[in-house]
């Protein structure tokens, strides 16, 4: 078996098992734990309702702290629209995701391609550059700095087989490939489940501040 | 005790109430109750607490965090000193190690990896969640994740208090209030005693322990040890609406030492003569006295079904401010600019906004409201108690400049408070900083303000 036949065979369909096992594990294993009861009288009756508008109104920071979270913030943007539209929207993510599921879609040009990988990449670097410029405030542990390289890693060699810069290219892409199984298999375990907790972690604080009448 | 009824003031100015209270503070430390346990039961008494207090909420809140950073913007105490270990999102990495530990889906995973807690974490735990966290909420408001940081604090708090680990000004209040029901010495009988002098002295009456009434409303041992004016501003206004109204003097503390130091068990326990007051003598109001954490306290009592109780609670400025909606609040105009500084505990973290406002309205004030108010606002640096903790004192005087830079920027010349504890707070931060503006109460600002005169209590229409 060749180092890309390893790739794209056992190696990423493992991690892709374990990727969606662990995540489905580190989701039950919060969201079966009991709710806390607030026995208090709402301020209004229908009010909690509202504070579901906290997973939407959050996805931007509010005008009170726009200076000091509009770096962060944009480059957050623009790293997860292009990571995302890499992942889905070029011709081999395509034909891999095909051959797993049978959908496809058509793809981007490769220029185009090339350049949102870039944007996301740069956007990435640009986090890390603050991240390690600040350490006070982001007060780093490890897990940061793995999932940080684990994120990037895919990125560089992805380019770097689709511009076919480095080794051979069926290696190169057999490296890519690998890193991404590599990703896959921390995901579940590493902040990157951020992806799902948002939603609840907001809708949460949504409500418990709405309870009492407050729009956070 | 004098008999004669003369208005020659007898309280003593807040300035003055301020100063006697630094020394009675002082004193507390000695009074502090000593550990009793040894040090294996007080680290397991930690976690338990920790384990028995973590629902699905907080698990998903301790999962959430994803090292941003972008919760120091909002805290005060950061901003303040620029020092990491403030930084709300490390306030709750032990409780995240606890729970990755106990109760995590990864938990066989993180007992492997990560160190077992020891009483030395715990005892460093003590400056992050109690002098360096007033547990105000602003953070919640920045985080992209809202993780709820504020209330990862307070469940922290209470695994100190079972690990017998309450700073020692704190834990006295806490153990004489557990134990003898009071703060400060403030008995039944030390109420009577001020009800008694306020009459005498101001002709003010108070009606006390009457069978039935509308509104019940709770004093605070702040007004009855020190400042008297709280409760008298708090009679002249309840005379002046013409409410049915009384104290109850098996059930008036605001106060309550359970919340503060995170014992959830005395918490309710204090509540409880409140309610049972409020329902003997058939209350549909129960006004909280001008004591910020009293709010949360009784008013969002998580554990008090407030479907089943046949009254409303509100905050003194809640109830004002209903008040004078209504028009019922004949108040003459107020001169000068003022401003409104939002106790974090009746505002963002207790949603009582519009209702202090609309008291200062119909005071006709040129009111101008705080750059970053309301949901913003910055605490003054003294909630949840911290205003009682000497080694904070740093903390708490170099976080107030951020409120004072704030209240300088309105260019008011008065600024409003509704908390004894902001209010002391900001009376600290005057006298230090040779600050020019006057600090109000709000209570004691609308009881200046009255138009007519008092009607005798019970007299008047009903609430």
């Amino acid at each position: 078996m060749s180092l890309l036949e390893f790739a794209r065979g056992p190696a990423i369909h493992w991690s892709l098992i374990i990727l969606v096992a662990g995540v489905i594990w580190r989701l039950l294993g919060v969201l079966v734990l009991t709710r806390g009861a607030d026995l208090s009288r709402p301020r209004d009756a229908f009010g909690n309702f509202k504070g579901y508008r906290t997973v939407f109104s959050r996805s931007w920071p509010s005008g009170e702290f726009t200076t000091a979270t509009r770096y962060q913030t944009i480059m957050a943007y623009f790293f997860h629209i292009a990571t995302l539209i890499v992942v889905v929207g070029i011709t081999p993510h395509i034909e891999f995701i095909q051959s797993l599921t049978g959908a496809s879609w058509p793809a981007l040009p490769n220029a185009l391609g090339v350049a949102i990988g870039t944007i996301a990449l740069v956007s990435l670097i640009a986090l890390i550059m603050r991240r390690l410029s600040k350490p006070k405030v982001y007060c780093s542990n490890i897990g940061d700095y793995i999932t940080w390289l684990l994120v990037a890693t895919p990125l560089v060699t992805g380019l770097m087989a689709f511009a076919h810069i480095g080794p051979r290219y069926e290696t190169m892409l057999a490296i890519h490939i690998l890193s991404v199984a590599v990703l896959f298999v921390w995901f579940p375990f590493s902040k990157l489940m951020h992806s799902f907790w948002f939603i609840f972690s907001r809708a949460q604080s949504g409500l418990s501040y709405a309870h009492k009448g407050v729009r956070i | 005790m004098s008999t004669q009824a003369t208005m020659t003031p007898v309280f003593p100015t807040f300035e003055q109430v301020f100063q006697g209270f630094a020394g009675q503070i002082g004193m507390l430390r000695q009074m502090a109750p000593k550990p009793t346990l040894t040090d294996d039961v007080r680290v397991e008494r930690a976690i338990d607490t920790l384990i028995a207090e973590t629902n699905a909420d907080e698990a998903v809140w301790l999962e959430s965090c994803i090292h941003c950073g972008q919760c120091t913007t909002a805290c005060h105490y950061f901003q303040a000193t620029g020092e990491s270990k403030y930084a709300p999102m490390r306030k709750m990495e032990l409780y995240r190690r606890v729970y990755q530990r106990e109760i995590g889906p990864f938990r066989w995973w993180y007992k492997l990896i990560t160190r077992p807690i020891k009483l030395q974490d715990l005892e460093e735990l003590q400056e992050l969640v109690y002098d360096s966290c007033s547990e105000c909420g602003r953070c919640t408001m920045v985080c992209p994740m809202g993780i709820d940081t504020a209330s990862l604090v307070h469940h922290q708090r209470s695994a100190l208090v079972a690990a017998e680990l309450v700073p020692p000004e704190l834990a006295a209040l806490h153990a004489e209030q557990k134990h003898m029901g009071t703060i400060f010495g403030a008995s039944a009988a030390a109420l009577m005693k001020m009800v008694d002098t306020i009459r005498d002295h101001y002709g003010v009456e108070i009606p006390v322990d009457k069978p039935a009434a509308e509104v019940m409303v709770l004093s605070s041992a702040v007004d009855l040890v020190a400042n008297g004016n709280g409760l008298l501003a708090t009679a002249k206004v309840m005379n002046h609406l013409g409410v049915d109204w009384t104290i109850c003097s098996d059930g008036f503390e605001s106060a309550n030492f359970g919340l503060l130091s995170g014992d959830m068990s005395l918490w309710k326990r204090q509540v409880d003569p409140i309610v049972a007051a409020a329902k003997r003598i058939g209350a549909k109001t129960l006004v909280i006295a001008e004591c910020g954490h009293a709010y949360p306290a009784l008013r969002w009592n998580p554990m008090v079904k407030g479907e089943d109780l046949p009254f409303d609670m509100v905050y003194m400025s809640e109830y004002m401010g209903r008040m004078a909606k209504e028009g019922r609040l004949k108040l003459s105009p107020i001169e000068g600019k003022i401003t409104y500084h939002d106790p974090c505990k009746t505002g963002r973290r207790g949603g009582a906004f519009d209702e202090p406002r609309a008291v200062l309205k119909a005071m006709d004030a040129d009111y101008v409201e705080l750059p970053s108010g309301r949901e913003y606002n910055w605490c003054c640096g003294g909630g949840a108690g911290i205003f009682l903790l000497e080694r904070a004192t740093r903390l708490r005087d170099e976080s107030f400049k951020i409120k004072l830079n704030q209240v300088n920027a309105t260019g008011a010349s008065t600024v409003v408070v509704s908390c004894a504890s902001c209010r002391l707070n900001f009376e600290a931060g005057r006298v230090k900083n040779h600050w020019d503006k006057e600090v109000a109460s709000l209570v004691e600002l609308v009881a200046d303000h009255l138009i007519d005169q008092p009607i005798a209590a019970g007299e008047g229409v009903r609430a």
